[in-house]
């Protein structure tokens, strides 16, 4: 099920809510959550919820002898064939055809590619396991003894398709004890309306700028590509960090407290930055599990580096512009290592950011062109060696027609609501309007989504006759 | 000794104040000494009782904060699941989804649930007006028209994934047909491939000087295949005259001189499909059009012609034909006021919705008999040349014109012996009422839903003409191959 769709919001989150409302005690409460968020993967995965069922009880089960064998060797068993299983199931539903795709390539041989689908949110669930038995296994945190307690961690369904990936270590004593203030839900609540506006009332509608200049990149002009390249990043951002949005004010709504996974990434400075303030539950998963593997001896500081970065980028899809993209971010981070931070520093703040956006959104670009040749075709037109010249009427069309949403956009993509928030909160009488606004706002935005959100099945070229 | 007093009163408030504060605040011991003795407490309990207030004042807020996005959610639980659920978009010419028949394998597959959910939001009530209302409100608030001509551009629709909604779309495309055809058809279209599957078409729209324009991006190579698939047809009917009529569309005509790069030239791609013909007439309609082009001979909110332009391009075709013709003032005209056609339905651009146009169509005068049969030319039913387009305010074109999946037989008047088989798109539908009067059999056939082999049926009917007629999207579009694979059925 998806978040932006009348069907979510009218129907199935009032009647979640409601019920949620009514249950008497966290138990209840609990198994509610479970019940819903089950309805929730099967309506989208029918027969790949029982996959996701089964990885709970491998790593439930898992869990429960790193626990009892603590230290010794029943606890490294566990610990291994817990990871090794949940490794290989997100091996075998996503990377397979890749990878079979790819020795056919390789050996020129025809082995049959596996022509699997990929189930919904198994990228984002198997990192909440794996980081859940590591900790199991650093005695981080206890396992959960209690089967119900663990599927509704891993299945809560705020973050369950898309994230933050959540450690359980951060919700472990909510999950049995949590209260909820008032204050709780209607920051959630309006948490909700603000996610599901940067989604639909913004990357929806960037999108259509970002598909009509990248996907038509063979006739789209220098000023064309960049255009296309910005609006696309503006989309993703949108569009992943209202997910993020839906997801952490949901969990407020229900009484978790999940982590930021985005910071305002474009306001960062350097590349190391950007990643400290884009996706950080990915960022944190990697460098809390991955990055001190001790595998690269004496090097794995900078061995360690690329690993991370070349998994960041295969997390992202089976393609091979997903890796190009891990690596190339890699490969910036690894000079920006190298300068050090304090040089970096004493280079004048604008040159750094027009450093860092510039690398940014071309690696938004990687991101797109999933077919190499049309990548290759970005970076011609990008540079200036494309056969459509530097601008052209459609750009202007475009830019005139979009004005208002590309500065609206823009500037959401600054800390607005931080600031409002950090001056307001100083003095009660302005706290209190604006808290009092950001209700009002953010039922208007709902609203807004809403009548938006009737549009979107119009079907428009789908059965374009002449 | 009462300063004294007052001291000591002060230093007690501080200490108690440190006692029950961690934060002493000097200002109100001051204030509390110079209100003498008791004084001291007073502010204290104001300040745990402002916060006190304050905190509830929060909590009052937050509490309306819920209410108010609660009544939302309640307000749109009852407006998505109680009110009455539409059933059909008139300007998307659609039905629109059915609630979904549980199967084991339609659950399997996700289609039932996911029908459930597109159920609900496909069929919201009083959908119409409020696309109507975002149509008026989207284009205001993203941005501003381009230029003296007030330009908006409708980006492609490429990499459009074609779901579940499709599949109802193209079905409930049929079902309307069949109900304003009156005749129940077996034939069910088949999803419509993805246009740009090529890469030389786009599917970009701008409306300028209030008229929408398909943008053509140019055949590339493939006008080379549409001329030799004609040629092939030559060569397995020798005997039969063949004609290429492509048909420009308003893309060759309508656009400013500032826009015109927008476009590639259809003229260029016509030219060399003449090149490349062999012993295949060439119509040029091209030339025939361009002549008129101040008169209404396209559409400006739908993507197909005019009917006045059928009747120019059809003239220029009898005059090749060698065939009488009669002039417009023989047919009865009919005008259709307040039309919004097809190029509403892919942009919702408020210009074109609010700016109607009149549909004109013309009746022949003469008597004519038509026997409609399905793809496979069999289970004919009489039908009337054209149709009633009131049942459909929004989609004249389809409605005047009937739908494309069927073979539609003319027996005229014009006892000349000359049998025309037309080959078309949806733009050859129009020509046919206008060749009434210059052929004595005409057999119109939609290149997309033709079910037998081409040159058998052509022979069958001992056809002395064989006409292709249609846009240049689909001559050089994916459409071309049903040329071909007609021929080899």
């Amino acid at each position: 099920m998806v978040f932006s769709r009348l069907f979510f919001i009218y129907i199935f989150l009032p009647v979640c809510l409601l019920c949620y409302a009514l249950a008497r005690g966290t138990k209840h409460k609990n198994t509610v959550l479970i019940i819903f968020s089950l309805i929730f993967y099967a309506w989208g995965e029918p027969v790949y919820i029982f996959l996701m069922i089964a990885t709970a009880v491998v790593n439930y089960v898992a869990a429960l002898f790193i626990g009892k064998y603590q230290g010794r060797a029943g606890d490294t068993a566990a610990t291994v064939t817990a990871v090794v299983y949940d490794l290989l199931m997100l091996g075998v539903f996503k990377y397979s055809g890749f990878i079979v795709e790819n020795i056919n390539a390789l050996f020129s041989c025809s082995i049959p590619v596996p022509d699997i689908r990929l189930p919904i949110g198994i990228s984002f669930y198997t990192f909440q396991t794996i980081s859940y038995i590591i900790d199991c296994h650093w005695e981080k945190v206890k396992p959960q003894k209690n089967f119900k307690n663990f599927l509704l961690f891993l299945t809560l369904f705020p973050q369950l398709i898309a994230g933050p990936i959540v450690r359980y270590s951060k919700i472990e004593k909510e999950i049995n004890d949590r209260t909820i203030q008032m204050s709780d839900v209607s920051y959630g609540l309006n948490r909700v309306a603000l996610g599901l506006a940067k989604k639909v009332l913004l990357a929806d509608q960037l999108s259509l700028i970002a598909e009509s200049f990248l996907g038509n990149i063979g006739s789209s002009t220098m000023l064309g590509a960049w255009y296309g390249a910005i609006a696309y990043g503006m989309q993703i951002y949108f569009d992943f960090s209202g997910y993020s949005d839906i997801a952490i004010g949901l969990g407020r709504v229900f009484g978790f407290h999940f982590d930021e996974n985005f910071d305002h990434p474009f306001m960062c400075k350097d590349i190391t930055e950007f990643w400290q303030r884009w996706h950080i539950s990915l960022g944190t998963f990697f460098r809390d599990y991955l990055l001190y593997i001790p595998i690269f001896g004496k090097r794995r500081k900078y061995g360690g580096l690329f690993l991370v970065w070349l998994c960041t980028g295969i997390w992202h899809g089976a393609s091979w512009n997903y890796v190009i993209w891990g690596l190339y971010y890699g490969i910036f981070i690894f000079i920006e290592l190298l300068i050090g931070k304090k040089k970096m520093k004493n280079i004048p703040v604008v040159i750094r950011h027009i450093y860092s956006k510039f690398i940014i959104i071309i690696g938004f670009a990687i991101f797109y062109f999933e077919d190499l040749g049309k990548l290759g075709t970005f970076f011609k037109t990008a540079f200036g060696f494309g056969k459509n010249g530097f601008i052209a009427v459609q750009d202007k069309i475009s830019f005139i027609n979009n004005i208002f949403l590309i500065a609206v956009a823009i500037i959401c993509c600054f800390p607005l609501i931080r600031t409002i928030k950090d001056v307001t909160d100083k003095r009660f009488a302005a706290k209190a309007t604006i808290s009092s606004a950001a209700a009002v706002v953010s039922a208007l935005l709902l609203v807004i989504t809403s009548i938006i959100l009737v549009d979107a099945t119009t079907s428009p070229f789908l059965y374009y006759q002449f | 000794m009462s300063k004294n007093t007052k001291n000591t009163d002060a230093e007690k408030g501080k200490k108690s104040f440190a006692e029950t504060n961690d934060r002493p605040e000097p200002a109100i011991s001051i204030e509390a000494s110079d209100r003498q003795g008791t004084s001291i407490d007073i502010p204290i309990k104001a300040k745990k009782l402002k916060k006190q207030q304050r905190k509830k004042a929060m909590n009052r807020i937050s509490l309306a904060n819920i209410l108010l996005i609660s009544a939302v959610f309640a307000g749109g639980f009852v407006y998505v699941t109680l009110l009455p659920h539409e059933t059909k978009a008139d300007d998307e010419n659609r039905l629109l989804t059915k609630f979904p028949k549980f199967s084991i394998k339609s659950y399997t597959s996700g289609d039932y649930t996911d029908g459930i959910a597109d159920y609900f939001d496909d069929t919201v009530h009083a959908r119409a007006d409020i696309k109507e209302f975002i149509a008026d409100m989207l284009m205001p608030l993203k941005g501003m028209k381009y230029g003296g001509e007030k330009a908006e551009l409708y980006g492609s629709g490429f990499e459009k994934p074609v779901t579940t909604t499709t599949a109802a779309t193209t079905a409930s495309v049929c079902t309307l047909t069949t109900i304003a055809v009156q005749q129940p058809t077996t034939t069910v279209a088949e999803p419509e491939e993805d246009k740009t599957a090529d890469g030389e078409l786009t599917n970009n729209i701008l409306i300028v000087n209030k008229r929408g324009i398909n943008l053509y991006g140019g055949a590339w190579g493939s006008e080379q295949e549409y001329a030799s698939y004609l040629n092939a047809y030559k060569e397995a009917l020798p005997n039969v005259n063949i004609y290429s009529m492509v048909l420009p569309t308003s893309s060759s005509f309508y656009l400013p001189e500032e826009y015109k790069n927008l476009a590639q030239s259809e003229k260029e791609d016509f030219d060399r499909i003449e090149a490349s013909l062999g012993n295949v007439m060439s119509i040029d309609a091209y030339m025939a059009l361009n002549a008129h082009k101040d008169e209404p001979i396209y559409s400006r909110t739908d993507h197909h012609w005019q009917p006045l332009g059928a009747y120019y391009a059809a003239q220029q075709f009898a005059l090749t034909a060698g065939v009488p013709f009669p002039d417009i003032s023989e047919y009865e005209k009919v005008t259709l006021p307040g039309y919004v056609g097809t190029l509403y339905m892919y942009t919702q651009s408020a210009t074109l919705l609010n700016n109607p146009e009149d549909f004109v169509y013309y009746k022949p005068k003469t008597n004519v008999s038509v026997t409609q049969y399905d793809t496979h030319f069999s289970n004919p039913v009489a039908a009337d040349l054209l149709l009633d387009p009131s049942q459909m305010p929004n989609s004249g074109y389809y409605m005047v014109f009937g739908g494309d999946e069927r073979i539609v037989h003319v027996n005229t008047e014009c006892k000349n012996g000359r049998t025309l088989v037309i080959f078309k798109d949806s733009y050859g539908n129009a020509l046919l009422p206008m060749l009434t009067s210059s052929f004595e059999n005409i057999y119109l056939c939609d290149i997309r839903y033709f079910d037998l082999n081409a040159a058998d049926f052509i022979r069958n009917v001992q056809a002395t003409d064989l006409l292709f007629s249609m846009c240049s999207f689909s001559a050089v579009g994916v459409n071309r191959h049903n040329i071909y694979n007609n021929l080899i059925k």
